[in-house]
């Protein structure tokens, strides 16, 4: 059933995909329609994958990696899709589409079969802490998505070289990437607080030098240095290339959580 | 009966000089009379005069033969008002598809001076109007100028022949909104007083540019500038000073020398804290430093850089036009489709050929379970079966072969939906 599931929405995906790459090759507004419906269409299933999971494993299953790809790739593509209602960008979409993909793909991947959290982590504060922290991580990707695209935009005018399709300008891109950057920002302030609550409740100490929360304060500290920097004039290239470090350093330790570094505390 | 064919007789930029078209244009106020003379042609069912400055056409619809055309050429050939001039040469005449083809690429500019401009789609919106209105057209021509309408939609959306820009000034704006969100409420600073810089001002404030500052050498000539363009004249030794207010710097003066610099920008930059800058160069030799270009969130283009945008985009246009191509030829089809469906006589055939079908597949089966009926009683039953069926079909068939041209596509489509008879694609 599982199976059949990540089948047919990687199938969609792969759809979509394609179908928003077309769009923006040819320009062809068919294939920006087929592109959305079968995006939406992934999107509800996945939804449905979502709460099947939920209902069968309870909160623990918040913990694993598979988990957690397939949960960041349902934001991802849900974020995008409510974006899409405000500002159609289809360049985004050509690559918050591959994205999700590949992420539906990995957690196929990496799944494990044990699909349990310790116990001691099955408390109150773990739905606390992986809502807010997932949803900022799903709006850092879609802000490195922008980023992509702001760079892309920056070098064609640098260079005077024009693509055959026309991006969207650099003032919207980078509006959008500074929405997307503060939004996240206050969701991931969030969830490292709350994280480091669930800490203390499971291990009964607030930090402890693992990875995960070195790089996420690192990440945080970048992001906070990012938003204040913006008022003295980093904006644009610096604040795109900066949104697209932060995000590595947040890839970087979402795994270093889920491959069991030496330290053992890993969730997976 | 026969079947009805689209005409359009006519000439254009392609086949007739300016003086050829000027003598052979209507005056607006004619357009009406033109249309119903036109519509009382012989043989003539429908007709619409489409009259602009590169072009003048008729687009008609008809049941008769190539005679139908001569008419309608000998009517422009009378409206031709110069002395003896012989318009023959100079008229085309495109039947069916052919014609249906043309008045498709005309709305979609494919057919215009300047491919992709997008002013003769309103146009033809405006002539057809005009002869709707005085009656003159009917079902044909409401289907084909409104698919006219769609396909040039299509070819609009689906392909980017009217989306890049040609000139160098239409570069600059086109540039301009890759950078900036939207031009409504920027300012721009315009420094020297040359025509090319002047065009670009011009073609930024009509995209939405809301404040022009004017500086040159000359204080006076910028004033003149100013008045010409309601802008704000500023000294040029105090326009560095004005510089941070500035979203896009226009440089058009005959210098010899940098007039901005490097340092200048620089400094700018930091006020507007990082916003972006667009630069752009339109003297010849260039009076901004090139150097400017490397600096961050500035892009700095000069006359070469814009003429190369507006080369490439012209290249642009010829292949989007060739995409425009394939969709107007899927358009023909599915259109001519229609129009041949428009004869009455195979939606009669296919409407009786069903009946009978039903009828004897039918009569079949009772007869099957009747085994004992002698041939006399098998003719009656068939005689009593035929009969009813043509007292049922008689009224609608009648009515299907009704003149009048409107009620007919009405009950054409009726009847082809009710009977379900096979479905013209109407795509």
């Amino acid at each position: 059933m599982e199976l059949l599931f990540f089948a047919l929405s990687l199938g969609l995906y792969l759809v979509a995909a394609a179908a928003f790459i077309g769009h923006i090759t040819t320009g062809r507004v068919l294939a920006h329609r087929v592109a959305l419906v079968a995006l939406t269409a992934a999107f509800a299933l996945d939804t449905f994958g979502v709460v099947l999971r939920l209902s069968s494993v309870g909160l623990g299953a918040l913990g694993t990696f598979h988990d957690q790809l397939s949960l960041l790739a349902w934001l991802i593509v849900g974020l995008y899709l409510g974006l899409q209602w405000r500002a159609p960008l289809a360049v985004l979409g050509a690559l918050v589409t591959p994205l999700a993909f590949l992420l539906t793909l990995s957690s196929y991947i990496v799944f494990s079969g044990a699909d349990r959290l310790p116990a001691e982590l099955d408390t109150a504060w773990l739905p606390a802490h992986v809502a807010p922290a997932f949803l900022g991580y799903a709006i850092f990707a879609l802000a490195s998505c922008v980023s992509l695209v702001y760079l892309l935009q920056e070098r064609q005018l640098k260079a005077k070289r024009r693509g055959r399709f026309r991006l969207p300008s650099l003032e919207t891109l980078d509006d959008l990437n500074y929405r997307c950057v503060a939004w996240g920002f206050a969701l991931f302030t969030i969830g490292i607080v709350t994280g480091s609550l669930l800490a203390k409740a499971a291990w009964g100490t607030f930090w402890s030098w693992e990875p995960v929360q070195v790089l996420s304060v690192l990440a945080w500290l970048l992001y906070a240095g990012l938003l204040q920097a913006r008022s003295i004039g980093w904006r644009g290239r610096r604040a795109a290339t900066l949104t697209l470090v932060g995000f590595a350093l947040l890839v970087v330790s979402l795994i270093s959580l889920n491959i069991g570094l030496p330290h053992g505390r890993s969730f997976g | 009966m026969n079947q009805p064919d689209v005409l359009i007789v006519g000439l254009s930029h392609r086949t007739a000089s300016l003086d050829v078209r000027e003598a052979v244009a209507f005056a607006d106020d004619q357009i009406d009379d033109v249309n119903r003379q036109l519509r009382a042609l012989d043989g003539v069912d429908e007709a619409a005069v489409v009259c602009t400055c590169n072009r003048v056409e008729v687009v008609s619809s008809t049941r008769e033969g190539p005679q139908v055309a001569e008419r309608i050429a000998a009517f422009l050939r009378r409206a031709d008002s110069g002395p003896g001039a012989d318009l023959a040469p100079h008229l085309y005449q495109y039947w069916g598809r052919d014609a249906v083809r043309h008045l498709f690429r005309v709305a979609s500019s494919l057919d215009s001076m300047v491919v992709g401009e997008p002013q003769i789609l309103g146009q033809l919106k405006q002539f057809y109007t005009r002869a709707a209105g005085v009656g003159t057209t009917g079902a044909v021509l409401h289907r084909w100028f409104h698919k006219a309408f769609s396909v040039a939609k299509r070819v609009r959306t689906e392909t980017g022949i009217a989306g890049r820009a040609v000139s160098v000034s239409s570069a600059a704006v086109e540039l301009a909104t890759d950078i900036f969100d939207h031009l409504a409420g920027k300012t721009a600073m315009l420094i020297g007083t040359g025509k090319m810089g002047a065009l670009a001002a011009r073609h930024l404030m009509a995209n939405g540019v809301g404040n022009l500052i004017a500086t040159n050498r000359t204080f006076e000539r910028a004033v003149d500038v100013a008045r010409e363009f309601k802008a704000t004249p500023v000294p040029f030794e105090q326009f560095p000073k004005y510089l941070p207010m500035a979203d896009i710097v226009i440089g058009s003066a005959a210098a010899g020398e940098f007039v901005l610099g490097e340092a200048q920008v620089q400094e700018a930059l930091r006020e507007r804290k990082g916003r972006p800058m667009f630069c752009i160069d339109l003297s010849v030799p260039r009076s901004f430093d090139p150097r400017i270009n490397a600096l961050d969130n500035v892009y700095l283009y000069d006359m070469d850089d814009l003429s190369k945008v507006a080369a490439d985009n012209l290249g642009e246009r010829a292949r989007e036009a060739e995409k425009a191509e394939t969709i107007v030829v899927e358009e023909v089809e599915s259109f001519y489709r229609w129009l041949g469906h428009l004869e009455v006589v195979p939606t009669i055939v296919a409407l009786r050929d069903k009946v009978e079908a039903i009828r004897r597949g039918e009569l079949q089966k009772t007869l099957n379970q009747l085994k004992d009926l002698g041939p006399r009683e098998r003719e009656l039953l068939d005689v009593m079966t035929t009969a009813i069926v043509n007292k049922i079909l008689h009224a609608p068939i009648a009515r299907l072969k009704q003149q009048d041209r409107r009620a007919e596509t009405f009950y054409l489509d009726a009847a082809r939906r009710l009977f379900d008879l096979e479905e013209p694609d109407e795509s």
